[in-house]
């Protein structure tokens, strides 16, 4: 299992020099960041050939990844073209609000999500199965804005017109910094986190449920039955690390891609996040910024692939890593 | 005539799909004594493995219902139990093992696990090195080597063969007065067939219990049974012990199945297959279910129009046929192999 472990760290090395290098010619060919120096009135002819020089934007695309690539192992990613502030630690500021979001909004979703399916599946067609299955497909079918704008307004509403503040509805804290932990901060982020965990506790309730099916019509049920054990038994033992599988493989992949940021949400909530800072550097086209960006997201992916894949045969003894 | 263990009457099994009504098992009756094996045979669909199914509560229902019958097994009705008494009986007086070994063991347990789990079941109070030491025992008897190290492995480690043991010793576990064996050879290559009917034979001899065979091959019915009953969309159509049914078959079905068989002691130019399909078991055929296919009908009207009763032709044979009589004087290709 280990050397399984140091062999796939190891081949996810060179996919993260390609994929990087993919997004930088990318991103370099998107938007020219000479452009922006170009617009400034001030400098002279001169000036900016000087500039172009330290920042390596005269030289080919290639090579300029090349000085990217030292830059970000000597200065933590680097620092902004435009701004010539350094990126690691406003990078890490929003991964660590994006970390505490989608950590709190995976955690409600997947244990829900998976309580909801087992149930559903056990007591198919009736009133309860009911119920969630439409709760799961309007969470599937609503659009993450909108959710989002409907739980913003909604909040927003009640405050104005009953002078209550649950929730807020925008940023993350009231003053200029919280605590992590602190109310004020999870009232900021309540909102944010309930969109996020109903889209998807939908998805996980829904595949468990699935999931939960296919295993209670197999064989191997009908043996655990015709033993005698009883229905709870067969259930919690032998269906539910069966049915777990599929949606341990659909949770890791989820959770490696919204760390990257949930976008939509973030930007809507105002939320300082990996989402919204991507968002802005785009707009401004901060290359580097972007870049670091990117970099970090690829990396998550890999490893959230990596974890999937160890559950996964630690679930399931027929998957050998040799 | 000693009691029987089980006694089936009138048992009948329907599902409800989006086609209609599925007749699966309809209106069947037979006793299993004490100690006796009891094949069953019949074609795919016949019901065969649904009419023990309903035994153990183990239809799926929905789709499926148990409409009717009484099963009668140690002065308790099996089909009235409440779901715990149900449980009681389960794996511990009545135990089954299935078709397919690739598929009847859970994937992610061990296999020693799901053994002793057959028995912690019955037995909670049992300490678990007793339940390992009876689950080496028994995979001992079955024939699986090295029992101590095969216990802690995964099913995915065990061949089908030595999984289908690994389930006839699951369902010997608490030593049942009846164990089920729906086709348990029919998944594996004929050399391991014989090695699990010669496993079977063991089993039976250690622990007494009687053994309801279910098949589609004769051969076994003939090398394993004491007394057989042939179903035919789901109904029986002749019963009788392994001997008469071999030597004198009084239903055309039955004969149309041994003319299907290959004698092994001759070279048979060809073998004849029963023609025509299976009956449909939503828009049952009216009258003798099997009158399409039927040699000797010869068209006439009485088997279309009236259902033919099971009755008796000789001593404890049974036939469900009109006209029965006729093939009195009937001698199967096998007469000759049979003792008298
Ligand atoms: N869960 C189910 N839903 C609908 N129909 C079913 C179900 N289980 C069995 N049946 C029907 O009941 C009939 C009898 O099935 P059964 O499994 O008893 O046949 P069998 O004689 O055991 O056949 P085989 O030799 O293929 O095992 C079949 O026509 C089958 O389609
Ligand atoms: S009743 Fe008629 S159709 Fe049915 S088996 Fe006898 S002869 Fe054939
Ligand atoms: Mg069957």
């Amino acid at each position: 299992m280990l050397t399984y472990i140091a062999r796939r760290i190891l081949y996810s090395i060179p996919v993260l020099f390609v994929s990087t290098f993919l997004s930088f010619m990318f991103v370099s060919l998107a938007g020219d960041p000479r452009q922006n120096l170009l617009a400034n009135p001030k400098l002279s002819h001169a000036h900016y050939k000087a500039l172009f020089h330290t920042y390596h934007l005269d030289v080919s695309i290639p090579v300029r990844y090349w000085y990217w690539l030292q830059d970000v192992f000597e200065h933590k990613l680097g620092s902004s073209l435009l701004t010539s502030q350094p990126i690691w630690p406003d990078i890490t500021r929003a991964m660590g609000h994006t970390l505490q979001v989608i950590g709190i909004a995976e955690i409600i979703a997947i244990t829900l999500g998976v309580a909801v399916g087992i149930f559903s599946a056990v007591k198919q067609y009736s009133i309860f199965d009911y119920l969630f299955t439409t709760v799961s497909f309007l969470g599937y079918a609503m659009p993450t804005f909108w959710l989002a704008l409907l739980l913003q307004i909604l909040f927003t509403d009640i405050y104005l017109s009953y002078n209550v503040r649950i929730f807020y509805t925008s940023g993350l804290n009231s003053g200029v910094t919280s605590n992590t932990w602190s109310l004020d901060r999870l009232q900021h982020i309540a909102l944010p986190v309930a969109t996020l965990a109903i889209i998807s506790f939908a998805v996980y309730s829904r595949y468990m449920r699935a999931s939960m099916l296919d295993v209670i019509s197999t064989d191997y049920i009908r043996t655990a039955r015709a033993k005698g054990l009883p229905e709870r038994l067969v259930i919690m033992r032998h269906v539910f690390r069966n049915a777990l599988i599929p949606v341990v493989t659909v949770a890791a992949l989820n959770i490696g891609g919204l760390l990257g940021g949930a976008i939509i949400t973030e930007t809507i909530f105002s939320l300082d996040g990996m989402g919204y800072y991507f968002i802005q550097k785009l707009g401004q086209l901060d290359v580097y910024a972007v870049m670091a960006y990117l970099a970090i997201t690829s990396l998550f992916i890999i490893i959230f692939n990596l974890i999937a894949d160890v559950v996964y045969g630690y679930l399931d003894p027929r998957i050998r890593y040799d | 005539m000693p009691e029987p263990l089980l006694s089936i009457r009138d048992l009948v099994v329907e599902f409800k799909t989006d086609d209609g009504i599925v007749h699966a098992v309809d209106g069947i009756s037979y006793d299993v004594m004490p100690g006796e094996t009891l094949g069953i045979v019949g074609e795919s669909g016949s019901g065969k493995s649904v009419s023990t199914l309903a035994l153990l509560g183990l239809i799926p229902q929905p789709p499926g219902r148990i409409v009717s019958g009484t099963a009668m097994f140690k002065g308790r009705d099996l089909l009235k139990l409440k779901k715990k008494e149900q449980r009681a009986f389960r794996g511990k007086e009545v135990a089954m093992v299935f078709q397919d070994p690739m598929t009847s063991l859970n994937p992610v347990l061990k296999v020693g696990y799901q053994l002793g789990e057959a028995i912690k079941t019955h037995f909670p109070d049992e300490k678990d090195e007793a339940i390992r030491a009876r689950v080496i025992e028994l995979l001992r008897l079955v024939g699986v080597p090295n029992p101590d190290t095969r216990a802690d492995q995964y099913p995915h480690e065990f061949s089908g063969g030595m999984r289908q043991r690994a389930m006839i010793a699951m369902a010997i576990a608490n030593s049942p007065s009846l164990l089920i064996a729906d086709e348990p050879t029919t998944a594996l290559d004929v050399t391991i067939q014989a090695q699990v009917l010669e496993v079977m034979k063991t089993v039976q001899t250690e622990t007494h219990a009687a053994t309801i065979l279910i098949t589609h091959d004769l051969g076994i019915v003939a090398e394993m049974c004491d007394r057989v009953l042939v179903m035919y969309g789901g109904k029986i159509v002749e019963a009788g012990d392994v001997y008469t049914i071999f030597k004198a078959p009084r239903h055309p079905y039955t004969i149309g199945l041994m003319n299907s068989l290959p004698k092994l002691t001759e070279d048979e130019e060809w073998l004849e297959p029963i023609p025509g399909a299976p009956p449909s078991l939503i828009n049952r055929p009216p009258g003798c279910a099997f009158h399409p296919r039927c040699f000797l009908s010869q068209g006439r009207d009485r088997c279309r129009a009236d259902v033919p009763e099971l009755r008796m032709v000789g001593d404890g044979h049974y036939a469900a046929c009109h006209f029965s009589e006729e093939l009195v004087d009937f001698k199967s290709k096998f007469a000759e192999a049979v003792p008298a």
